[in-house]
């Protein structure tokens, strides 16, 4: 176990429903239902909770600067220390773990951690590349960001045209099994997503994300309060990693700060072949072609092996023995800054045989994960249904 | 590099946010706009203005919205002699926190008076309502000291 320190466990989890609008809630009402499902869920109430960690993305998405703080009360922060983390699109992670280390450090017993986004308020694609004066790289929007990228892999390993097509496929057949999930399209064919506009090439309209609103929040604790917990998910491990954004001579398809934070969290929990002592994986994939790449670059397969796992089924909850996303992913749901602690928070689901319909039978350890920025924010943990071997 | 030779350029930044305002700053606003304040009740019976969805204190949910009082008590003020670019009014006035009747917590506003001598602490002012209401803050045009019925 290399987080150090003292054990901590997830014991409660908490979403909200994921939708374009969710115009019945104000910001406060809408982390507040997240927080208070993940009370419930641990059997607490707030006056039982030592901290809170929260996080989002860019302040800018709704135009709130600093809203931790006038968000403190609908969060139970009152009297107690409470942080705010930011890491772009991977800052549902990262609190997940700031929250955790608070737990590790022996500093806190109880700590509340939640993660929102309520996109509907604002514009998140444009608001994310501000027009700076003087600024040397061209701000074309996340899916101009990302698809030359996407090109480089695809040539560089031969993958077929369609495979992003059969993640974003597969993903929204996994949504259908998540009540939560923010799209539901069950008279969606693989031809659909086929043929649906070409954005930026090679991403169709389909290989994208939505825009979601939303909230995650998990109640994270020390060994002694897990210890009382029917369906704690114990912490195995937990890594995060960050690499320059604008150094061109970086490994774009495969950023070396992600191959090293995988590295970092398969030595701490004594994982040494992913691919088998993985049960189900949820990975930061908002555009389709991200699940063959991020399998590569956390050492799933070999380079260039990751659109193979796609073709051959491996990463659907039917039948695959590597089940990738099954609550239908970011392609599903995106309230940006909970996208992380979402695929963090179902990890956790996962392992405590609590993902309802869309729970892979027997899992004893899943990987949660999260990039952000221009995929150079990393971070990434392991959890089991059981203790971490000491 | 001399100082003036530093690029400089105009950032506008512009974005059209929206805003869900939930039960309770929804409801707040509804009530400007039929020229009504509207106050939370707290657990222990107290009234907050402008009203929380979530008690400041204990963080419980708070639900049942009261009216209070049209006038109320100035309990403290500053007085803005020559209002600056970004000031929501233009002539000098005072900015003052203002208890209302009813309500245990003081609102930040403005008391429209001419000048300063006309206002202490204690002074007892009452809403003057702009002509037209829209759902907004700024519904209350200000407070006027009661007895100087200048509007």
């Amino acid at each position: 176990m290399g987080t150090g320190g003292e054990l901590a466990a997830v014991v409660g989890v908490g979403m909200t429903k994921f939708s374009a609008t969710r115009g019945d809630v104000s910001m406060p009402g809408l982390v507040r239902e997240a927080a208070q499902r993940a009370l419930q869920d641990a059997g607490m109430e707030w006056d039982d909770i030592d901290a809170v960690v929260m996080g989002k993305a860019p302040d800018f998405f709704e135009g709130v600067m600093m809203p931790e703080i006038f968000l403190s009360e609908a969060l139970g922060c009152v009297g107690k220390p409470m942080l705010r983390v930011h890491t772009a699109g991977s800052v549902g992670g990262s609190t997940a773990l700031v929250a955790a280390s608070l737990v590790h450090s022996g500093v806190h017993k109880r700590v509340l951690t939640v993660a929102w986004e309520k996109q509907s308020e604002s514009n998140a694609m444009w608001a994310l590349s501000l027009k700076q004066p003087f600024q040397v790289s061209i701000n074309a929007g996340a899916g101009g960001y990302f698809s030359p990228i996407i090109r480089q892999y695809m040539e560089a390993t031969q993958a077929p045209e369609l495979i992003g097509c059969m993640v974003a496929f597969k993903d929204r057949q996994h949504a259908l099994l998540n009540p939560y999930a923010h799209l539901h399209q069950p008279d969606l064919t693989f031809d659909q997503v086929v043929e649906s506009p070409m954005l930026w090439e090679p991403i169709r309209y389909s290989e994208t994300c939505p825009s979601s609103d939303g909230a995650a929040a998990m109640v994270i604790v020390n060994e002694e309060e897990a210890n009382k917990s029917t369906s704690p998910a114990w912490i195995h491990a937990g890594a995060m990693r960050s690499e320059a954004n604008n150094f061109p001579g970086r490994d774009e398809v495969n950023p070396l700060a992600s191959r090293e934070c995988a590295a970092d969290l398969w030595r701490q929990a004594g994982i040494v072949d992913p691919r088998k002592e993985i049960d189900v994986v949820e990975m930061y994939v908002p555009f389709s072609w991200y699940e063959p790449m991020w399998l590569e670059s956390l050492g799933f397969c070999n380079r260039g092996d990751g659109w193979k796992l796609v073709e051959s089924g491996a990463t659907h909850i039917d039948g695959g023995d590597l089940p990738v996303n099954c609550s239908g992913g970011v392609l599903s749901s995106n309230p940006i800054g909970a996208s992380g602690m979402i695929r963090f928070a179902e990890a956790a689901l996962q392992v405590r045989g609590m993902a309802g319909d869309h729970q892979v039978d027997g899992a004893q350890k899943a990987l949660g994960h999260a990039y952000g920025g221009g995929a150079q924010y990393f971070a990434m943990w392991v959890v089991g249904k059981d203790k971490p071997a000491a | 590099m001399e100082s003036n030779e530093r690029l400089s350029a105009p950032l506008v930044l512009e974005y059209p946010f929206t805003r869900t305002t939930g039960p309770v700053i929804g409801a707040f606003m509804t009530g400007l706009r039929e020229r009504i304040v509207l106050g939370i009740k707290r657990q222990d019976g107290s009234v907050l203005v402008p009203p929380t969805e979530y008690d400041p204190e204990t963080s419980q949910p708070l639900t049942e919205m009261v009216e209070v009082g049209q006038t109320g008590e100035v309990v403290t003020w500053t007085w803005v002699q020559e209002p600056r670019d970004q000031s929501p009014w233009d002539s000098p006035h005072a900015l003052a926190m203002i208890k209302l009747d009813g309500a245990d917590t003081p609102l930040l506003h403005a008391v429209l008076v001419d000048d300063p001598t006309l206002l202490n602490t204690g002074d007892r002012v009452r809403i003057k309502w702009r002509e037209e209401t829209e759902g907004h803050i700024k519904d209350i045009e200000g407070f006027l000291p009661i007895g100087e019925e200048n509007d």
